[in-house]
Protein backbone atom coordinates (compact mmCIF):
# COMPACT_ATOMS: atom_id res chain seq x y z
CA UNK A 1 0.00 0.00 0.00
CA UNK A 2 1.32 3.45 -0.82
CA UNK A 3 2.01 5.75 2.18
CA UNK A 4 0.93 9.31 2.29
CA UNK A 5 2.43 11.70 4.52
CA UNK A 6 -0.79 12.88 5.79
CA UNK A 7 -3.25 10.18 6.14
CA UNK A 8 -4.78 9.93 9.56
CA UNK A 9 -5.85 6.17 9.72
CA UNK A 10 -6.66 3.59 12.40
CA UNK A 11 -2.74 2.47 12.41
CA UNK A 12 -2.42 6.47 13.03
CA UNK A 13 -4.96 6.51 15.84
CA UNK A 14 -3.55 3.99 17.26
CA UNK A 15 0.24 4.80 17.48
CA UNK A 16 -0.73 8.42 18.25
CA UNK A 17 -2.38 7.48 20.86
CA UNK A 18 0.46 4.62 22.32
CA UNK A 19 3.07 7.65 21.46
CA UNK A 20 0.97 10.55 24.15
CA UNK A 21 0.42 7.82 26.69
CA UNK A 22 4.35 6.57 26.88
CA UNK A 23 5.31 10.75 26.43
CA UNK A 24 3.37 11.52 29.23
CA UNK A 25 3.92 7.69 31.21
CA UNK A 26 7.87 8.24 30.70
CA UNK A 27 8.20 12.03 32.01
CA UNK A 28 6.10 11.22 34.84
CA UNK A 29 8.03 8.37 35.79
CA UNK A 30 11.20 10.31 34.73
CA UNK A 31 10.24 12.89 37.16
CA UNK A 32 9.08 10.54 39.97
CA UNK A 33 12.39 8.59 39.71
CA UNK A 34 14.01 12.13 40.30
CA UNK A 35 17.08 11.40 37.76
CA UNK A 36 19.79 14.04 38.14
CA UNK A 37 20.29 16.87 35.64
CA UNK A 38 23.17 18.98 35.78
CA UNK A 39 22.84 22.81 37.28
CA UNK A 40 19.57 23.64 36.98
CA UNK A 41 18.98 21.69 34.16
CA UNK A 42 16.44 19.05 34.46
CA UNK A 43 16.18 16.07 32.47
CA UNK A 44 13.27 15.02 30.53
CA UNK A 45 14.45 12.36 28.27
CA UNK A 46 10.32 11.31 27.75
CA UNK A 47 10.64 14.48 25.13
CA UNK A 48 12.40 12.06 22.37
CA UNK A 49 9.05 9.89 21.99
CA UNK A 50 7.12 11.93 19.99
CA UNK A 51 9.60 12.78 17.73
CA UNK A 52 10.64 9.37 17.07
CA UNK A 53 6.88 8.48 16.68
CA UNK A 54 6.75 11.42 14.01
CA UNK A 55 9.78 9.95 11.90
CA UNK A 56 8.76 5.97 12.67
CA UNK A 57 4.46 7.03 11.60
CA UNK A 58 4.37 10.24 10.06
CA UNK A 59 3.63 14.26 11.13
CA UNK A 60 0.09 13.67 12.04
CA UNK A 61 0.97 10.73 14.80
CA UNK A 62 4.33 13.08 15.90
CA UNK A 63 2.01 16.11 16.51
CA UNK A 64 -0.30 14.08 18.50
CA UNK A 65 1.91 12.46 20.57
CA UNK A 66 3.82 15.72 21.58
CA UNK A 67 0.71 17.86 21.62
CA UNK A 68 -1.63 14.84 23.79
CA UNK A 69 1.81 13.38 25.49
CA UNK A 70 2.20 16.73 27.05
CA UNK A 71 -1.32 17.41 28.44
CA UNK A 72 -1.00 13.26 29.89
CA UNK A 73 1.99 14.59 31.57
CA UNK A 74 0.93 17.61 33.14
CA UNK A 75 -2.41 15.99 34.03
CA UNK A 76 -0.53 12.84 35.73
CA UNK A 77 1.67 15.54 37.43
CA UNK A 78 -1.52 17.87 38.19
CA UNK A 79 0.03 20.78 36.59
CA UNK A 80 -2.84 21.95 35.00
CA UNK A 81 -3.29 22.75 31.34
CA UNK A 82 -0.70 25.16 29.43
CA UNK A 83 -2.49 24.59 25.87
CA UNK A 84 0.70 26.45 24.06
CA UNK A 85 3.03 24.94 25.42
CA UNK A 86 1.10 21.66 24.22
CA UNK A 87 1.10 23.28 20.73
CA UNK A 88 4.79 23.90 21.15
CA UNK A 89 5.29 20.16 21.84
CA UNK A 90 3.47 18.68 18.83
CA UNK A 91 5.23 20.84 16.60
CA UNK A 92 8.23 19.79 17.99
CA UNK A 93 7.45 16.73 16.82
CA UNK A 94 5.67 17.24 14.14
CA UNK A 95 8.60 18.34 12.04
CA UNK A 96 10.84 15.29 12.12
CA UNK A 97 7.57 13.76 10.91
CA UNK A 98 8.08 15.47 7.76
CA UNK A 99 10.99 13.04 6.54
CA UNK A 100 8.39 9.99 7.56
CA UNK A 101 8.45 9.14 3.51
CA UNK A 102 12.36 9.46 2.90
CA UNK A 103 13.60 7.12 5.64
CA UNK A 104 14.51 4.00 3.84
CA UNK A 105 16.37 2.58 6.29
CA UNK A 106 16.09 3.66 10.46
CA UNK A 107 20.15 1.81 10.50
CA UNK A 108 21.56 3.85 7.56
CA UNK A 109 23.55 6.75 8.81
CA UNK A 110 22.13 9.01 6.07
CA UNK A 111 18.56 8.78 7.07
CA UNK A 112 19.79 9.02 10.72
CA UNK A 113 21.60 12.29 10.08
CA UNK A 114 18.38 13.63 8.57
CA UNK A 115 16.38 12.48 11.29
CA UNK A 116 18.92 14.82 13.93
CA UNK A 117 18.65 17.83 11.79
CA UNK A 118 15.23 17.79 11.41
CA UNK A 119 14.58 17.01 15.31
CA UNK A 120 16.81 20.74 15.98
CA UNK A 121 14.55 22.13 13.76
CA UNK A 122 11.55 21.03 15.00
CA UNK A 123 12.62 21.52 18.88
CA UNK A 124 13.51 24.79 17.66
CA UNK A 125 9.84 25.80 15.89
CA UNK A 126 8.18 23.77 18.28
CA UNK A 127 9.91 25.71 21.60
CA UNK A 128 9.81 29.27 19.78
CA UNK A 129 6.32 29.27 19.15
CA UNK A 130 5.40 27.97 22.67
CA UNK A 131 8.37 30.29 23.55
CA UNK A 132 6.85 33.90 21.49
CA UNK A 133 3.25 32.36 22.82
CA UNK A 134 4.38 33.58 26.22
CA UNK A 135 5.04 37.30 25.00
CA UNK A 136 1.30 37.42 24.14
CA UNK A 137 0.03 34.96 27.42
CA UNK A 138 2.35 36.58 29.87
CA UNK A 139 3.28 39.43 28.49
CA UNK A 140 6.94 39.36 28.80
CA UNK A 141 9.29 40.91 26.20
CA UNK A 142 11.52 39.13 23.82
CA UNK A 143 14.39 39.26 25.77
CA UNK A 144 12.60 37.36 28.94
CA UNK A 145 10.76 34.86 26.24
CA UNK A 146 14.14 33.85 24.97
CA UNK A 147 16.46 33.51 27.82
CA UNK A 148 13.99 32.04 30.29
CA UNK A 149 11.84 29.92 28.09
CA UNK A 150 13.39 29.20 24.73
CA UNK A 151 17.14 28.57 25.44
CA UNK A 152 16.56 26.08 28.44
CA UNK A 153 13.50 24.09 26.52
CA UNK A 154 15.71 24.66 23.47
CA UNK A 155 18.95 23.30 24.91
CA UNK A 156 17.34 20.48 27.06
CA UNK A 157 14.74 18.89 24.64
CA UNK A 158 17.41 18.82 21.52
CA UNK A 159 20.32 17.43 23.80
CA UNK A 160 17.45 14.84 24.63
CA UNK A 161 16.32 14.06 20.95
CA UNK A 162 19.73 14.02 19.36
CA UNK A 163 20.65 10.99 21.97
CA UNK A 164 17.31 9.47 22.04
CA UNK A 165 15.66 9.71 18.41
CA UNK A 166 18.33 7.32 16.81
CA UNK A 167 19.29 4.87 19.51
CA UNK A 168 15.00 3.95 19.19
CA UNK A 169 15.31 4.37 15.16
CA UNK A 170 18.30 1.62 15.40
CA UNK A 171 15.73 -0.44 17.50
CA UNK A 172 12.74 0.01 15.75
CA UNK A 173 14.59 -1.30 12.49
CA UNK A 174 14.40 -4.57 14.13
CA UNK A 175 10.78 -4.44 14.17
CA UNK A 176 10.64 -2.91 10.76
CA UNK A 177 12.70 -6.04 9.36
CA UNK A 178 10.37 -8.57 11.30
CA UNK A 179 7.11 -6.63 10.30
CA UNK A 180 8.10 -5.90 6.64
CA UNK A 181 5.98 -2.87 7.04
CA UNK B 1 4.87 2.14 39.60
CA UNK B 2 1.46 3.82 40.47
CA UNK B 3 0.07 6.63 37.90
CA UNK B 4 -3.12 7.91 39.05
CA UNK B 5 -4.93 10.98 37.85
CA UNK B 6 -5.61 13.64 40.24
CA UNK B 7 -9.17 13.85 39.92
CA UNK B 8 -11.09 12.60 42.31
CA UNK B 9 -15.22 13.11 43.13
CA UNK B 10 -15.38 15.42 45.21
CA UNK B 11 -19.12 16.76 44.47
CA UNK B 12 -18.34 20.21 44.45
CA UNK B 13 -20.37 22.90 42.64
CA UNK B 14 -18.09 23.39 39.42
CA UNK B 15 -18.44 19.02 38.70
CA UNK B 16 -21.92 20.05 38.30
CA UNK B 17 -21.27 21.53 35.18
CA UNK B 18 -20.93 19.84 31.55
CA UNK B 19 -17.50 19.43 30.90
CA UNK B 20 -17.57 21.05 27.18
CA UNK B 21 -19.24 24.23 28.77
CA UNK B 22 -16.22 24.17 30.96
CA UNK B 23 -14.30 24.18 28.39
CA UNK B 24 -16.15 26.62 26.91
CA UNK B 25 -15.86 29.24 29.63
CA UNK B 26 -11.91 28.24 30.01
CA UNK B 27 -11.29 29.45 26.76
CA UNK B 28 -13.28 32.04 26.86
CA UNK B 29 -11.90 33.60 29.52
CA UNK B 30 -8.20 32.84 28.20
CA UNK B 31 -8.56 34.91 25.23
CA UNK B 32 -10.63 37.62 27.12
CA UNK B 33 -7.49 37.72 29.72
CA UNK B 34 -5.04 38.27 27.51
CA UNK B 35 -6.83 41.54 25.80
CA UNK B 36 -6.19 43.11 29.02
CA UNK B 37 -3.05 44.90 31.08
CA UNK B 38 -5.79 47.29 33.09
CA UNK B 39 -5.09 45.77 36.17
CA UNK B 40 -8.94 47.06 37.08
CA UNK B 41 -10.05 44.56 35.12
CA UNK B 42 -7.88 41.78 35.57
CA UNK B 43 -8.25 42.24 39.06
CA UNK B 44 -12.32 41.07 37.88
CA UNK B 45 -10.62 38.21 35.57
CA UNK B 46 -8.48 37.16 38.96
CA UNK B 47 -11.36 36.78 41.13
CA UNK B 48 -13.26 34.79 38.92
CA UNK B 49 -10.47 32.33 38.42
CA UNK B 50 -9.94 32.22 42.14
CA UNK B 51 -13.72 31.75 42.94
CA UNK B 52 -13.79 28.65 40.52
CA UNK B 53 -10.81 27.05 42.65
CA UNK B 54 -12.61 27.85 45.78
CA UNK B 55 -16.14 26.15 44.23
CA UNK B 56 -14.10 23.26 43.14
CA UNK B 57 -13.34 22.38 46.35
CA UNK B 58 -9.56 21.85 46.23
CA UNK B 59 -7.26 21.72 49.35
CA UNK B 60 -3.65 23.32 49.48
CA UNK B 61 -2.03 20.00 50.18
CA UNK B 62 -3.58 18.34 46.71
CA UNK B 63 -2.71 21.35 44.25
CA UNK B 64 0.58 22.97 46.08
CA UNK B 65 3.03 21.13 43.74
CA UNK B 66 0.65 22.99 40.65
CA UNK B 67 0.62 26.38 42.80
CA UNK B 68 4.39 26.32 43.16
CA UNK B 69 4.77 25.37 39.59
CA UNK B 70 2.89 28.72 38.64
CA UNK B 71 4.28 30.74 41.55
CA UNK B 72 8.44 30.23 40.67
CA UNK B 73 7.21 30.51 36.89
CA UNK B 74 5.59 33.76 37.21
CA UNK B 75 8.11 34.68 39.70
CA UNK B 76 10.89 34.39 37.51
CA UNK B 77 9.52 36.21 34.18
CA UNK B 78 8.23 39.10 35.90
CA UNK B 79 11.55 39.50 38.39
CA UNK B 80 13.55 39.14 34.85
CA UNK B 81 10.81 40.84 32.33
CA UNK B 82 10.00 43.41 34.46
CA UNK B 83 12.01 44.43 36.81
CA UNK B 84 15.78 43.61 35.07
CA UNK B 85 14.97 44.23 31.41
CA UNK B 86 12.41 47.14 31.91
CA UNK B 87 9.36 45.47 30.81
CA UNK B 88 9.20 46.84 27.48
CA UNK B 89 6.21 44.47 26.09
CA UNK B 90 3.65 44.74 23.91
CA UNK B 91 1.54 45.71 27.40
CA UNK B 92 3.63 49.08 26.60
CA UNK B 93 4.80 49.97 30.16
CA UNK B 94 5.47 54.19 29.48
CA UNK B 95 9.01 54.37 29.41
CA UNK B 96 10.45 56.80 32.33
CA UNK B 97 8.41 57.12 34.98
CA UNK B 98 8.34 58.23 38.42
CA UNK B 99 11.78 56.30 40.16
CA UNK B 100 10.81 54.69 42.96
CA UNK B 101 14.44 53.13 43.16
CA UNK B 102 17.59 53.57 42.01
CA UNK B 103 21.25 53.13 42.36
CA UNK B 104 24.76 52.49 40.31
CA UNK B 105 26.10 49.27 40.46
CA UNK B 106 30.07 49.11 38.83
CA UNK B 107 31.39 45.84 38.03
CA UNK B 108 34.19 44.81 39.49
CA UNK B 109 37.73 44.20 36.71
CA UNK B 110 35.53 45.39 33.70
CA UNK B 111 34.72 48.69 35.32
CA UNK B 112 30.95 48.64 33.97
CA UNK B 113 28.41 50.78 35.51
CA UNK B 114 25.10 49.83 35.87
CA UNK B 115 22.85 52.13 36.45
CA UNK B 116 19.11 50.78 37.12
CA UNK B 117 16.31 52.57 37.73
CA UNK B 118 12.94 51.16 39.05
CA UNK B 119 9.61 53.23 38.30
CA UNK B 120 6.33 53.32 39.58
CA UNK B 121 4.88 52.08 36.53
CA UNK B 122 7.26 49.02 36.71
CA UNK B 123 6.14 47.76 39.70
CA UNK B 124 2.36 48.17 38.60
CA UNK B 125 3.15 46.67 35.22
CA UNK B 126 4.61 43.67 37.56
CA UNK B 127 1.19 43.29 39.18
CA UNK B 128 -0.76 43.22 36.23
CA UNK B 129 1.30 40.72 34.75
CA UNK B 130 1.33 38.31 37.52
CA UNK B 131 -2.69 38.61 37.82
CA UNK B 132 -2.47 37.84 34.84
CA UNK B 133 -0.47 34.82 34.41
CA UNK B 134 -2.50 34.08 37.89
CA UNK B 135 -5.67 34.26 36.94
CA UNK B 136 -4.84 31.90 33.72
CA UNK B 137 -2.89 29.70 35.54
CA UNK B 138 -5.85 29.09 37.95
CA UNK B 139 -8.21 29.15 35.10
CA UNK B 140 -6.74 25.34 34.05
CA UNK B 141 -5.09 24.11 37.09
CA UNK B 142 -8.67 23.16 38.30
CA UNK B 143 -9.39 21.15 35.32
CA UNK B 144 -7.34 18.06 35.98
CA UNK B 145 -8.70 18.01 39.82
CA UNK B 146 -12.36 17.95 38.69
CA UNK B 147 -12.87 16.32 35.45
CA UNK B 148 -13.20 12.87 34.81
CA UNK B 149 -10.40 11.52 32.70
CA UNK B 150 -13.11 9.44 31.24
CA UNK B 151 -14.91 11.82 29.93
CA UNK B 152 -11.81 13.62 27.62
CA UNK B 153 -12.74 11.96 24.43
CA UNK B 154 -16.54 12.04 24.70
CA UNK B 155 -16.19 16.07 25.92
CA UNK B 156 -13.51 16.97 22.26
CA UNK B 157 -15.82 15.25 20.38
CA UNK B 158 -18.45 17.21 21.79
CA UNK B 159 -16.76 20.55 21.34
CA UNK B 160 -16.73 20.00 17.72
CA UNK B 161 -12.95 17.60 17.10
CA UNK B 162 -13.31 14.86 14.76
CA UNK B 163 -14.34 10.92 15.83
CA UNK B 164 -10.47 10.03 15.00
CA UNK B 165 -9.22 12.63 16.84
CA UNK B 166 -11.32 12.65 20.07
CA UNK B 167 -10.74 8.99 19.94
CA UNK B 168 -6.94 9.29 19.78
CA UNK B 169 -7.32 10.91 23.37
CA UNK B 170 -9.44 8.26 25.11
CA UNK B 171 -7.53 5.79 23.66
CA UNK B 172 -4.14 7.44 24.90
CA UNK B 173 -6.10 7.63 28.41
CA UNK B 174 -6.56 4.11 28.82
CA UNK B 175 -3.21 3.16 27.42
CA UNK B 176 -1.57 4.73 30.45
CA UNK B 177 -2.16 2.33 33.00
CA UNK B 178 -0.60 -0.77 30.68
CA UNK B 179 2.60 1.37 29.88
CA UNK B 180 2.69 2.28 33.42
CA UNK B 181 2.94 -1.82 34.60
CA UNK B 182 5.27 -2.02 31.40
CA UNK B 183 7.67 0.64 32.19
CA UNK B 184 7.47 -0.65 36.19
CA UNK B 185 7.85 -4.46 35.15
CA UNK B 186 11.14 -3.69 32.80
CA UNK B 187 12.49 -1.28 35.75
CA UNK B 188 12.49 -3.91 37.81
CA UNK B 189 14.26 -6.39 35.53
CA UNK B 190 16.94 -4.04 34.04
CA UNK B 191 17.74 -3.61 38.57
CA UNK B 192 17.57 -7.32 38.50
CA UNK B 193 20.17 -7.08 36.14
CA UNK B 194 22.45 -4.11 37.91
CA UNK B 195 21.22 -1.07 36.46
CA UNK B 196 20.73 1.80 38.91
CA UNK B 197 18.74 4.12 37.44
CA UNK B 198 19.34 6.46 40.98
CA UNK B 199 22.64 6.26 40.10
CA UNK B 200 23.19 7.65 36.76
CA UNK B 201 26.68 9.19 36.74
CA UNK B 202 28.70 10.90 34.34
CA UNK B 203 28.07 13.83 32.18
CA UNK B 204 24.54 15.40 30.99
CA UNK B 205 25.10 13.18 27.64
CA UNK B 206 26.07 9.82 29.52
CA UNK B 207 23.03 10.52 31.91
CA UNK B 208 20.40 10.75 28.77
CA UNK B 209 21.97 7.99 26.83
CA UNK B 210 21.52 5.75 30.15
CA UNK B 211 17.94 5.98 29.89
CA UNK B 212 17.78 3.84 26.68
CA UNK B 213 17.59 0.48 27.81
CA UNK B 214 14.58 1.79 29.82
CA UNK B 215 13.07 3.71 27.09
CA UNK B 216 13.88 1.11 23.97
CA UNK B 217 12.14 -1.84 25.57
CA UNK B 218 9.17 -0.46 26.88
CA UNK B 219 8.80 1.89 23.20
CA UNK B 220 9.70 -1.33 21.46
CA UNK B 221 6.70 -3.42 23.04
CA UNK B 222 4.30 -0.61 22.73
CA UNK B 223 4.41 -0.54 18.65
CA UNK B 224 4.11 -4.27 18.52
CA UNK B 225 1.12 -4.39 20.77
CA UNK B 226 0.26 -1.40 18.66
CA UNK B 227 0.06 -3.02 15.30
CA UNK B 228 -2.22 -5.98 16.98
CA UNK B 229 -4.80 -3.09 18.08
CA UNK B 230 -4.47 -1.67 14.95
CA UNK B 231 -5.54 -5.02 13.25
CA UNK B 232 -8.12 -5.38 15.73
CA UNK B 233 -9.57 -1.88 15.38
CA UNK B 234 -9.83 -2.73 11.55
CA UNK B 235 -11.33 -5.75 11.59
CA UNK B 236 -14.04 -3.96 13.39
CA UNK B 237 -14.46 -1.65 10.99
CA UNK B 238 -13.45 1.34 12.83
CA UNK B 239 -13.67 5.18 11.58
CA UNK B 240 -15.89 3.43 8.66
CA UNK B 241 -18.82 4.65 10.75
CA UNK B 242 -19.73 7.74 12.88
CA UNK B 243 -18.93 6.63 16.35
CA UNK B 244 -20.22 6.18 19.85
CA UNK B 245 -19.41 6.62 22.92
CA UNK B 246 -19.74 4.95 26.65
CA UNK B 247 -19.88 8.16 28.40
CA UNK B 248 -22.42 10.47 27.13
CA UNK B 249 -23.03 14.21 28.03
CA UNK B 250 -25.89 16.08 28.36
CA UNK B 251 -26.37 19.92 28.56
CA UNK B 252 -28.38 21.28 31.44
CA UNK B 253 -29.78 24.71 31.95
CA UNK B 254 -26.96 25.43 34.48
CA UNK B 255 -24.83 24.46 31.35
CA UNK B 256 -26.22 27.08 29.27
CA UNK B 257 -26.47 29.46 31.67
CA UNK B 258 -22.39 29.30 31.70
CA UNK B 259 -22.00 28.84 28.20
CA UNK B 260 -24.30 32.37 27.93
CA UNK B 261 -22.04 34.11 30.66
CA UNK B 262 -18.90 33.34 29.13
CA UNK B 263 -19.79 34.15 25.69
CA UNK B 264 -21.22 37.31 26.57
CA UNK B 265 -17.83 38.22 28.57
CA UNK B 266 -15.71 37.36 25.61
CA UNK B 267 -18.31 39.46 23.54
CA UNK B 268 -17.92 42.46 26.43
CA UNK B 269 -13.74 42.38 25.92
CA UNK B 270 -13.92 42.24 22.33
CA UNK B 271 -16.02 45.63 22.69
CA UNK B 272 -14.63 47.01 25.33
CA UNK B 273 -10.83 46.36 23.63
CA UNK B 274 -11.86 47.20 20.12
CA UNK B 275 -14.40 49.06 19.86
CA UNK B 276 -14.03 51.66 23.30
CA UNK B 277 -10.48 50.97 22.92
CA UNK B 278 -9.88 50.51 26.79
CA UNK B 279 -8.10 48.18 29.06
CA UNK B 280 -4.49 49.50 28.06
CA UNK B 281 -1.95 49.24 30.81
CA UNK B 282 -3.23 51.22 33.51
CA UNK B 283 -2.28 52.51 36.99
CA UNK B 284 -3.18 54.59 39.12
CA UNK B 285 -1.44 58.28 39.54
Amino acid sequence: MKKSLWTFGTREVVFAAIGAALYGVLSYATNLLQIPGAGNVSLRPAVAIPMFFGVAFGPIVGFLSGAIGNILSDLLSGYGFWPWWDLGNGLMALVPGLIYLSIKDFRSWGDLLKAEGMVVLGVALGMGVASLSEIWVSGIDLATAISLNFVPAFITNVINGLILVPILMVAYSAIVARSGR
Amino acid sequence: MLVSFSYRPRHSFIERFDPRARWIMSLALLFSIVLFWDIRILSFFFVLSILQVFLARLTWQETRRAWLFILVLSTMMILVNTIITGGGTIGGVISGGKPLLQFQLKIPVTGWIIHYVLTRERVWFALAQFLRIISIGSLFLVIPFTMDPRKYGVTFRGIGLPDKLAFTMDLAFRFIPTLARDFQITLDAQRARGYEVEKIEGNLFTRIRRMAPLFVPVTMNAILAGEDITNAMDLRCFGLKKRTWVESLKYQEIDYLMIGISILILVGSLLLRFVFHTGDFWFPM
